[in-house]
């Protein structure tokens, strides 16, 4: 994509890129009752679809000794379910651990597509996806806080009974706004703002560093400063990895969090 | 050169989220720094230290992300 931008970096010190957006929004496929069918919603069902066949053929039978492959489901399920549904939640997280589990491994393929050769987009960088995901989460937590709470969880909140009566009002409206309004907000903005700055990066890295070694031909000694820029983005790569790796954890963990804080509300 | 509003809105938007990032940026410090510190002192605790401290960036973390967001109502 931002290799067709055309610009003769012979003559031209500056090339004007193209629109930023160019890098996020694909034409659509075809269009199914006004719904448009593009890459990012191949790429999403692509994700669910790799998770169940990952699920499905890493847990489908049960040997004395698993293979490498099981071996490794094993691990990330087993991750998902002692080092975040059980030690945040606690006993009754069995309850809650299929869904953990699932928006952690559709995050992380998906936040993975970012560093997967031919495919290099993380659809988690665009705004639908984790808007979605972090909304799901809210009803969940809401639903839980109000179905064991009943009115206390919103009186409580709005009106915390351990803090001094003068303080009140003042800590109940902020607790109102960071746990209705900022918490999903937080939540999907985290995901997304750091999907697509490390996008940009790589995409400007990179490809600012193969454009300039790849005009070797017109602007000769000069393509040399694309020589650091493909080095530094080759870094940036195996960091957005990482990444990749802690935002999924964190989106996992925090929803986890933010359901045990509704099942054990004490205000 | 007419006074263009809208470059000087986006100059603005630049420098506010460029100030809503100090805050954050040294709240994070003093986490991983303080964490860091506990896991050193204590390392069988290392596990729930980590969690913990990955807590404490995330909700850190929310100041800048407001930032960021308002960078692009802006």
């Amino acid at each position: 994509m931002i290799l067709a931008t055309e610009c003769d970096t012979a003559n031209e010190v500056i090339c004007a890129p193209a629109n930023v957006n160019d890098l996020f929004e694909f034409d659509a496929w075809f269009t199914v009752g006004g719904l448009a069918f593009t890459r990012t919603t191949f790429l999403m069902l692509l994700a669910a679809l790799i998770v169940v066949a990952l699920l499905y053929f890493g847990l489908r039978k049960q040997r004395l000794v698993p293979s490498k492959f099981d071996a490794v489901i094993e691990g990330l399920v087993g991750f998902v379910r002692d080092d975040v549904a059980r030690d945040i939640i606690g006993p009754d997280s069995r309850k809650y651990l299929p869904y953990l589990l699932s928006i952690f491994l559709f995050i992380l393929i998906g936040n993975l597509f970012e560093v997967t050769p031919l495919i290099n987009f993380p659809i988690t960088s665009r705004m639908a996806i984790p808007l979605f995901l972090s909304l799901v989460t809210y009803f969940i937590f809401v639903i839980v806080g109000f179905g064991k709470n009943r009115f206390r969880y919103l009186i409580d909140t709005a009106w915390p009974k351990t803090v001094p009566v003068g303080l009140r009002p003042l800590v109940g409206l902020i607790e109102l706004v960071s746990v209705f309004f900022l918490r999903p907000l937080t939540l999907a903005v985290r995901l997304f703002a750091n999907m697509v700055a490390g996008h940009l990066m790589l995409t400007l890295l990179l490809g600012s560093g193969v454009i300039f070694i790849a005009a070797v031909g017109d602007i000769g000694a000069r393509s040399l400063i694309g020589v650091p820029w493909l080095a530094f983005g080759l870094f940036i790569f195996v960091f957005e990895i990482v990444v990749s790796l802690l935002q999924a954890y964190i989106f996992t963990l925090l929803s986890a969090v933010y359901i045990e804080s509704s099942i054990h509300f004490e205000h | 050169m007419e006074g263009n509003i809208e470059l000087l809105k986006g100059a603005l938007a630049l420098v506010g989220y460029g100030l809503g990032a100090i805050g954050p940026g040294i709240g994070i410090g003093i986490v991983a720094g303080n964490a860091i510190t506990a896991m050193a002192r204590q390392p069988e605790m290392q596990g729930t230290i980590r969690t913990t401290m990955f807590l404490g960036i995330a909700f850190t973390e929310a100041l800048a992300l407001i930032g960021f967001v308002l960078f692009f109502i802006a």
